[in-house]
């Protein structure tokens, strides 16, 4: 252990303790003058929590066995491998060295590599270096605070089981817990188990999270849970080809840009991924199933959406709430090729402006698309709307044109006829009018499309004017049901 | 609206149209084989009262909603005074419920040029007498008072759990005050402005036994002081809970707490107070308030504060006594909830608690019963929840029926979700229920709501009201700037919206309170306080006021007595000097209902109203020579054109 290091964790304790002291000391009388003040307090009492863990653990450790420590722990430095391995290699057995103070004697640079094995967690990274796992490492937060910090730029850890964080909330409880310093941190091929949140992202710039997997706690109550990447103010920062089930939120993002979510597993959640206040960004070829809400893309700008699919979610699998200027193109919405039915809806755009909805397939919902709060300048064309309940619920005064170029949007239901054989109906496509619901209850009902009835059931129809003002309208409705590519999920 | 006369699309009572008395028999048939046949249909059938689903019921199985009829003939009135804030107008109106007939606007923090208020002597006396020294040395070179109020929160005094009808008391976010209002006149008598504090938003009165406190939150950390030698030193920054008594309107004391202070509520065995944090984390920009995982909701614990008043734990601050509540403090407790909880409501079941996730799809129950094992920290705060229900998107704010359910307004969703206490609290103990009932569409994105009499232990489950923050297409166009759209939820029925209601800017939020306990005054009381200096100037002068039309000079200072008395003022001319300061003193002696007059003087600036027995005075300084009109603005009789004076100011 560097004797740099040893002097700073000295001081740092100091510190602790004074602030402490200051804080339990005080008697009631004098606390106007103390200069603690909430904002502080707040701030203070994450450090205190984390700080206590990481003591308690320091000196658990260094009873712990160290034959564990003096077999498993070795370490290679990439500068200058043969000094530093034997070095440490040896002070690790003599000193029964945890994998704290391990980490605190490495150089910028270095590559740590940990041997199978058990390691008490609750550590901090303050060097920018490669932690990596050969074999089984396990990393244990046994159960309280977070099991690795990441307080360095530039920090990689790859090939670790990271497991049993804490469970509370409040401090922020996590797996791999990444504060602002920790640009750069590129988190890949670990399994986290059994944490609060998997990896939480504060403030960290430009950090990768890669083909993880990530299983969260399915024995606390849903709200108490955490999510499995969270990520708040992190720019620049990706999360790709992650396994993400169970805890919270599969990928919860809040007031951050810049930021892409590709390919990632997400099932067992509540919302697959919650997006809030992020512009500028990409999510793309995600696979949701099984959650709550799909994709909740909320109070955001410029997005790439597209290529994501939704099989089997509860409520909505694609939801616009307040999201403008924004891309969705070829995502899938759909049952599960078990189940018979699709979310309550399969899209629900809300008070969303200015978009391109285009080339998505929307199946065997409740409802299609509900499409409301005046959500204006949208572009609907390309989507496949198939099998559902009700294909479009929309509220709203305004009349709107669902089509593109003269090419419109596949509706199941229509009946309309082709007879210029353009693969495109002959007639505008009204959503949900009386054949529409009759052809939903009964789809062999679309046999009899000439027949007396239904022909004066349209008619019939459309000798009334509506009650409400306004309406979707899709003057080039397609015939066929567009061929689609979709990657394999 | 009784209950009898709700249709349900199932009813079969084509005939009785409502109110189409000018359609033709013809047009009625016609109507009713359109609606009969298309009466399937779910936006149909909530389009009309009627039933039909004749053909469509059968064959279209649709989501019919339930048309119910919540229309107030005309001469027949509502069962229910709806009082409404109006957020930036800065008034309080009163509106009619069910037929939310917008009845009357009280002035509050605003100017009205109808009434006066803010010109007449009576309330320049009541919007400046509660600021703050500093504050009325600021406001010195700037008319000398506040031209604008933000009322977001109106709520009525209490006695035993439930509305009494003595006072509505309201705050102003935009210039830290909090206002009283008299219920039986229906006038403010009573603005205080709050030290210490900034930007006060949730306000609550006690609920047991009276009212006794106002609790209102200071929502915005400032520094204290706040003198400018502070910006970047968050430690300095504190927000403050204030206790007011709402008898005298002064403040019995503050508490400093950690984090900030949104929305708060009261329980109702008056040991408590709870307020809703957003801000735990003291940031002052958007990221920074957004960092945390979890926020909190924040306890008071009020038996304990009055003790240590008692025994002088407190610091005084401006004239106030502040208790230290911070975190670690014995006075409070903090409870853990997700990120940014905004609403907080005590269901009339005297017992939960209520906080509503905002950015966390649920709301957190909290027994109030655990929160004396929270106190004597038996248990931790967290384990006061009872129950946390995943509800939907943006829920804000939740209003009770009595019955045991909840209504929460979902702003993200635009929905209200209707939920049942009992099952969410049985769901969060592991079994296996849905405490959700029914999700109720609304236009657009609702905020605060209010159910009849829900906010006390007599909620009725009667009525329900969506305020929703756009109204967007639901209207026809006004322009850029368009009405917010409140919405009737008839949940003592069908749960469905009855009613679209447009309203001026911006109302956040309203109580509901049953017509027999607001008992207003017709006609003033002659011995009323609200003049109490006019009468004491009169009493100097020899003058009285009933019936006495005089002119008193007292220097350069003139008093002009008269009586109003339709279609007549007391004097039709009286006569001052260039330079002169003239206070107009009115008394109205009819005794008329709704005889109420005006006092318009004439490109002087300067009006007020005159209700029936009311006395009411101005002071102007008469720079501007020359013969004056003086006139009566408000309605009040056949000769009303001709009911007016001169005034002669002579040159100097």
């Amino acid at each position: 252990m560097s004797p740099h290091s040893a002097s700073k964790r000295e001081q740092a304790r100091k510190l602790l303790n004074t602030e402490l002291d200051d804080v339990k000391g005080k008697p009631l009388g004098e606390w106007w003058t103390r200069p603690v003040a909430s904002a502080t307090a707040v701030a203070l009492s994450v450090t205190l929590v984390a700080g206590a863990g990481l003591g308690s653990n320091l000196y658990a450790q260094s009873s712990l066995p160290l034959s564990v420590a003096s077999s498993t722990i070795s370490s290679s430095v990439s500068s200058n491998p043969k000094d530093f391995v034997a070095d440490i290699t040896a002070s690790s057995s003599e000193q029964n060295l945890s994998l704290q103070q391990l980490l605190d004697s490495t150089e910028p640079g270095d590559t740590l590599d940990l041997e199978a094995g058990t390691y008490a967690g609750n550590i901090t990274i303050s060097t920018p270096l490669h932690l990596r796992g050969n074999g089984e490492v396990i990393i244990s937060g046994n159960g309280s605070g977070r099991v690795i910090t990441v307080d360095a730029a530039d920090v990689r850890l790859s090939g670790l089981t990271v497991q049993d964080s804490g469970i509370d909330l409040s401090v922020e409880d996590a797996g791999i817990f990444v504060t602002k310093n920790g640009i750069n941190t590129h988190i890949h091929d670990n399994q986290l188990h059994n944490n609060l949140i998997g990896v939480y992202l504060k403030g960290a710039r430009d950090a990768l999270v890669e083909n993880n997997q990530i299983l969260g706690r399915s024995d606390l109550r849903m709200n108490e849970r955490g999510n499995g990447i969270h990520l708040w103010n992190a720019p620049g920062s990706k999360i790709i080809g992650n396994e993400v089930r169970f805890g919270r939120d599969g990928i919860f993002v809040t007031t951050s840009k810049d930021n892409q979510f590709l390919n990632n597993q997400l099932s067992d959640l509540r919302f697959a991924i919650h997006y809030m206040y992020t512009n500028h960004s990409e999510v793309s070829g995600n696979f949701s199933s099984n959650n709550h809400i799909g994709y909740a893309i909320m109070y955001s700008h410029h997005l790439k959406v597209h290529d994501n699919v939704s099989e089997g979610d509860r409520d909505h699998g694609l939801m616009l709430n307040y999201t403008n200027q924004s891309h969705f193109q070829a995502n899938r919405v759909g049952p599960t090729e078990q189940s018979q039915a699709g979310p309550e809806k399969c899209v629900f755009i809300y008070n969303a402006n200015f978009n391109q909805l285009l080339d998505n397939d929307f199946e065997r919902c409740h409802i299609g698309i509900h499409f409301t709060a005046g959500s204006q300048d949208n572009r609907v064309a390309g989507n496949t709307f198939v099998q559902n309940r009700t294909q479009v619920k929309y509220v709203g005064s305004r009349f709107l044109e669902w089509s593109n170029d003269d090419r419109g949007n596949y509706w199941s239901d229509n009946l309309g006829f082709d007879l210029n054989g353009d693969q495109i109906s002959d007639r505008p496509y009204r959503p949900n009018d009386m054949v529409d619901q009759l052809v939903w209850r009964y789809p062999l009902s679309k046999l009899l499309l000439n027949s007396p009835a239904v022909e004066l059931l349209r008619w019939s129809q459309s000798q009334f004017p509506a009650f409400y003002p306004g309406g979707i309208t899709d003057s080039y409705p397609l015939m066929s049901q567009p061929t689609r590519e979709h990657s394999s999920q | 609206m009784s209950k009898d006369s709700k249709q349900t699309p199932t009813d079969k009572q084509p005939q009785k149209l409502a109110p189409t008395d000018a359609q033709t028999h013809e047009d009625s048939l016609i109507d009713v084989n359109r609606r009969s046949f298309l009466g399937g249909t779910a936006t149909l059938a909530a389009g009309s009262a009627l039933g039909g689903g004749v053909i469509g019921a059968s064959l279209l199985p649709m989501d019919a909603e339930a048309a119910t009829f919540s229309e107030v003939k005309p001469g027949k009135l509502d069962e229910y005074y709806g009082f409404w804030s109006s957020g930036q107008a800065g008034e309080l109106r009163i509106l009619g419920i069910p037929s939310m007939r917008e009845m009357m606007r009280v002035p509050v923090f605003n100017r009205c040029s109808a009434t006066g208020w803010g010109s007449t002597n009576e309330s320049i006396k009541i919007l400046t007498e509660g600021l703050l020294p500093e504050t009325k040395e600021f406001l010195k070179d700037k008319g000398g008072m506040w031209q604008n109020g933000d009322l977001h929160h109106p709520h009525m005094s209490f006695t035993d759990g439930t509305y009494d009808g003595r006072y509505i008391f309201a705050n102003d976010k935009a210039n830290t005050r909090v206002c009283r209002i008299r219920c039986d006149v229906m006038k403010v008598d009573k603005i205080i402005e709050i030290p210490n504090a900034s930007d006060i938003h949730g306000l609550r009165p006690q609920k047991y036994p009276r009212t006794g406190y106002v609790f209102a939150n200071g929502e915005h950390r400032v520094p204290i002081p706040n003198d400018g030698s502070v910006l970047d030193d968050p430690s300095k920054y504190h927000a403050i809970f204030t206790a007011i008594d709402g008898d005298t309107m002064e403040i019995a004391w503050q508490v400093m707490v950690d984090g900030n202070l949104d929305n708060c509520d009261a329980d109702y065995q008056g040991n408590y107070a709870i307020s809703t944090c957003y801000n735990s984390e003291g940031g002052v920009t958007l990221p920074e308030m957004m960092s945390s995982e979890q926020d909190w909701a924040v306890v008071f614990d009020i038996k304990r504060i009055e003790k240590a008043v008692k025994k002088g734990d407190y610091k005084t601050i401006n004239g106030v006594k502040v208790i230290d509540g911070r975190k670690g403090s014995r006075y409070t407790r903090y409870i853990p909830v997700s990120n940014s909880p905004h609403g907080c409501n005590t269901a009339p079941d005297g017992r939960h608690i209520v906080i509503n996730g905002k950015l966390s799809p649920t709301v957190t129950v909290i027994d109030v019963n655990l929160l004396p094992d929270v106190f004597s920290d038996k248990i931790k705060p967290r384990d006061a929840v009872v129950a946390e229900p995943e509800l939907g998107l943006g829920p804000l704010h939740t209003a009770f029926d009595g019955k045991g359910n909840a209504y929460t307004t979902l702003f993200l969703d635009s929905q209200m979700c209707m939920w049942n206490i009992d099952k969410a609290l049985q769901a969060y103990k592991g079994k296996d229920v849905n405490p959700i009932i029914k999700k109720i569409d609304v236009q657009y994105q609702p905020g605060h709501n209010h159910s009849s009499m829900g906010e006390t232990k007599e909620a009725d489950g009667k009525w329900l009201v969506s305020l929703n923050k756009f109204s967007k297409d639901r209207y026809i166009n006004v322009g850029p700037l368009k009405p917010e759209n409140e919405q009737l939820i008839d949940i003592g029925g069908s749960v469905s919206v009855v009613h679209d209601g447009p309203t001026f800017a911006e109302p956040h939020d309203c109580i509901i309170v049953r017509a027999d306990i607001v008992n207003p005054r017709s006609v003033w009381d002659r011995n009323d306080s609200m003049w109490e200096d006019a009468r004491q100037w009169a009493k100097k002068d020899g003058v009285t006021l009933e019936t006495d039309n005089k002119v008193i000079r007292d220097g350069n200072k003139v008093r002009v007595y008269m009586i109003s008395v339709a279609p007549n003022f007391g004097l039709d001319k009286f006569t001052v000097k260039q330079g002169d300061e003239v206070t107009v003193i009115v008394t109205n002696v009819d005794q008329v209902d709704d005889l109420t007059h005006g006092f318009t003087m004439a490109n002087y600036g300067v009006a007020m109203e005159l209700g029936p027995q009311a006395t009411a005075s101005t002071t102007f300084k008469a720079d501007r020579p020359g013969v004056h009109w003086y006139y009566c603005q408000w309605f009040c009789h056949a000769l009303h054109m001709e009911m007016r004076g001169r005034m002669l100011v002579e040159p100097a």
